[in-house]
């Protein structure tokens, strides 16, 4: 079992795409899967997981819900089992690696706890196959 | 040394700084102001407004006879000179004849003392002036009905504005409690409520961060399919001076005819006149400055490119045409392909934004342009956009943006940038599988 | 624009990758990292909530980028957590001046009153004290100069303290090293955000190949 930062106990949250390299195409399916484990007997009020795009960079974060879907009370609570979900990505944003604004996609599961503390597991996965941005000026065709 | 792996060996925990925010405080600071605004909006109907429009459908008529006059105070209203005229009427109501007093003018003050004495000169003792009484309170009766609009407005201005305000901010408050960032943005039209005044960059159909090119279409070319659009803060650089000038001077202007009149009059004002040199000089040197960039703009024409086709998307080729007006000779002009990045951030109480030109392509270079007044250069090119570029992106805080950068050094006056934006989509669907 | 919020413990975190550049704004802003005093080490933010508590009204004070508005959300959220609501308004704009003329006359009694940015106030400054005080309203602002209140805590930045921030970001993997770190910290004068700035272009500059780059 793992500790947070003030030292109550943490979920891990194994989470598996359908693709093993995590890259997808745009518009093209999504299947995920994920394990809680780690709960306690710390009682939930309830559980989201989402697929959603950010940015990352210099600028202010902003991001685009996807996908979302939440479940309320101990209903939540995931048990010994894994939760399966899929989705259909759309046709953009790809993910982009520039210098200052970075696109990222990722699957989310978030987890709220009845005594006001949430926590969340984000796994990254690629969408689009861009290469990474840089800063000198190509070459003259 | 190469890019950081994307997926690694879990970083551990951590406390991220752009998590929830929550409403507590929130809630209840906007539900203080929404109860401060219907209270007050409460008291200023039932104190203004409703007696007002009892006035007006509630009151019945009656003929009054001015048996008496004086002039008063009112307790709201004890300022120097706000003194008001009132008669003492005698009318009849129901068989039974009263008498009240009323204020001809009851909204203004007569202003000082003597003024208020002479304007009761208009209502002789014994004259008949209509009115009409309150049939709920007989006692009371007015000389004057209508609406005082202004009254109205102020009325519900301030009432009206701290209800909008509180109602909204709490109703945010409601949907966004437990709410985390995600449900918050999965909700439909939710984002838009909590932050109405937000720049949120309209998508393409289909696409979602992908810009709307509708304002890049809507202006067909004279040669090509369509004239793109010129993205120019020179123009409102020149605004500004402009305006800065106007105002100026005319500050300027107003001090200098004070300065003068003091000056016929035999007076002298040291500090008016210690203030004329400076802003003499501000006010010469913006009109200059004005004036020199009208030159410019003039002196170097207008630039227009046209595409033959638009949106453009990874590894297609586009024709172009590019005009350049003016006048004089070009060292060199040239055409080139840009991907810049754009972000805004928060630096605490400022908020910056930072550009960065991350890829530049050279399409074409000019050198030796001769151009004549009344005549324009036009040149053709090819833009090829890379079959791995990244598409056109815009969130509230960030963007990616494609643009044609038209770059001039003209002879005799000084180097120019103009900028026309495009918008580029991700590969068609065809396109990725074969690219792939 | 109206940036009305009352502070909550952001949630825990955890994620399977590692970030593209540990200086983006996401692990470097006011709440990712708590406030550190000049050498680095974590200030009692609890201790200084005690010492707002006893006191009407106070200010942070410090130059532009040394830490105090990380340092006021810290305390909003301290506060809140003890449930003692907080509402805060960072001055950018009139709008934002207009919010804190408002949160300081109709803040409910217990609500403290945060405000980041007073120097933008500018001649309101005067009069909103005065209100505040008129209405014994628990007030803490955030200023670049003196401003009249009692100083809670001013914040300075060292070379260390710097450090200690760099620490507290994702691994970097050694792209920088403390050369630099010192170096960045000269050339902003102080200015933490400058400074983290400028270590995210260092990154991004060292980290990319010209193989990677978008091809002509």
């Amino acid at each position: 079992m793992t500790r947070s930062p003030d030292g109550r106990p943490s979920p891990v949250v194994s989470l598996q795409f359908d693709r093993v390299d995590r890259r997808y195409e745009p518009g093209a399916p999504l299947t995920a899967r994920y394990r809680v484990e780690g709960l306690g007997d710390e009682p939930i009020e309830a559980v989201e997981h989402s697929v959603l795009w950010y940015t990352e960079g210099k600028g202010e974060e902003d991001l685009g819900v996807h996908f979302f879907a939440r479940v309320e009370g101990e209903a939540a609570r995931p048990g010994d089992g894994t939760i399966t979900f899929h989705t259909r990505l759309p046709a953009s944003p790809l993910s982009y690696e520039g210098v200052i604004v970075k696109v990222r996609w990722c699957a989310r599961v978030r987890i709220f706890f009845r005594a006001a503390r949430d926590f969340v597991s984000e796994h990254v996965f690629e969408v689009g196959r861009l290469p990474p941005a840089r800063l000198v000026t190509a070459e003259a065709p | 040394m190469r890019l950081p792996r994307v997926f690694g060996k879990k970083r551990g925990h951590r406390r991220t700084g752009s998590q929830i925010w929550g409403t507590v405080g929130d809630a209840a600071f906007h539900a203080a102001l929404l109860l401060a605004g219907i209270v007050f909006g409460g008291l200023l109907v039932s104190g203004v407004a409703v007696p007002e429009w009892r006035i007006n459908h509630d009151y019945l008529p009656a003929r009054c006879t001015v048996v008496g006059k004086r002039i008063e105070r009112r307790v709201a209203d004890r300022l120097p000179g706000a003194w008001h005229a009132a008669l003492l009427l005698r009318y009849e109501t129901d068989g039974t004849v009263r008498e009240a007093w009323a204020w001809p003018e009851p909204a203004a003050g007569a202003g000082d003392r003597d003024q208020a004495v002479r304007r009761l000169a208009a209502w002789p003792l014994g004259d008949e002036v209509p009115g009409w009484y309150d049939p709920a309170a007989p006692g009371t009766v007015v000389l004057q009905r209508g609406y005082n609009w202004w009254m109205w407005l102020l009325a519900l201005l301030l009432p009206g504005a701290l209800i909008a305000f509180g109602g909204a901010g709490l109703l945010r408050a409601a949907r966004r409690w437990g709410k985390s960032e995600e449900h918050r943005a999965a909700s439909a039209g939710l984002p838009e409520l909590l932050d109405p005044l937000a720049q949120r960059p309209r998508a393409s159909q289909g696409h979602p961060t992908v810009p709307c090119c509708d304002d890049l279409v809507n202006s067909p070319g004279t040669i090509l399919r369509y004239r793109l659009p010129i993205e120019s803060p020179e123009n409102w650089t020149l605004l500004g001076f402009g305006l800065f000038a106007l105002l100026w001077n005319a500050v300027l202007t107003v001090l200098a005819v004070q300065a003068g009149i003091d000056l016929l009059g035999g007076r002298r004002d040291w500090l008016l006149f210690a203030l004329l040199l400076p802003f003499a000089i501000v006010g010469i040197a913006g009109i200059a400055v004005f004036i020199r960039g009208i030159i410019l703009a003039s002196a170097v024409g207008t630039t227009q490119v046209e595409i033959a086709d638009h949106p453009l998307r990874p590894g297609g080729s586009y024709g172009l045409m590019l005009a350049q007006a003016g006048s004089g000779e070009f060292r060199e002009l040239s055409l080139s392909l840009e991907l810049e990045e754009r972000a805004t951030f928060r630096q605490g109480t400022d908020t910056r934004s930072e550009r960065v030109v991350v890829w530049r392509q050279p399409i074409r270079v000019w050198q030796d342009v001769e151009l004549s007044p009344g005549t324009r250069f036009e040149a053709h090119a090819t833009v090829r956009v890379p079959p791995t570029a990244m598409h056109s992106f815009a969130s509230e805080h960030n963007s990616v943006r494609w643009m044609l950068v038209v770059h001039g050094t003209p002879t005799r006056w000084p180097a120019f940038q103009r900028v026309f934006p495009l918008v580029v989509f991700p590969p068609a669907a065809e396109a990725a599988e074969v690219m792939r | 624009m109206n940036s009305m919020h009352g502070a909550m413990l952001p949630p825990e975190f955890a994620s399977d990758t590692r970030p593209g550049n540990p200086f983006a704004t996401r692990y470097t802003r006011p709440g990712a990292i708590p406030p550190l005093d000049r050498h680095g080490i974590p200030l009692d933010v609890a201790a200084l909530a005690s010492r707002f508590e006893a006191v009407t009204a106070a200010a942070i004070e410090g130059p532009h980028g040394h830490g105090k508005s990380t340092l006021l959300c810290a305390l909003a959220a301290t506060l809140h957590a003890v449930g003692r609501p907080v509402t805060i308004v960072q001055i950018r704009d009139w709008h934002d001046a207009c919010t804190a003329c408002i949160a300081i006359v109709t803040a409910p009694r217990r609500t403290a009153v945060f405000v980041d940015g007073w120097e933008r106030l500018g001649l309101l400054a005067g009069p909103m004290r005065l209100v505040a005080r008129m209405l014994r309203r628990r007030l803490l602002i955030t200023s670049h100069r003196p401003a009249g209140l009692p100083v809670l805590w001013t914040c300075a930045t060292t070379p260390a303290l710097l450090r200690a921030i760099v620490a507290r970001v994702p691994d970097h993997g050694g792209v920088v090293n403390e050369m630099d770190i010192d170096a960045a910290f000269q050339r902003h004068g102080g200015n933490i955000r400058e400074t983290l700035s400028d270590l995210y272009d260092t990154i991004e500059r060292r980290s990319r190949l010209p193989s990677t780059a978008l091809p002509s």
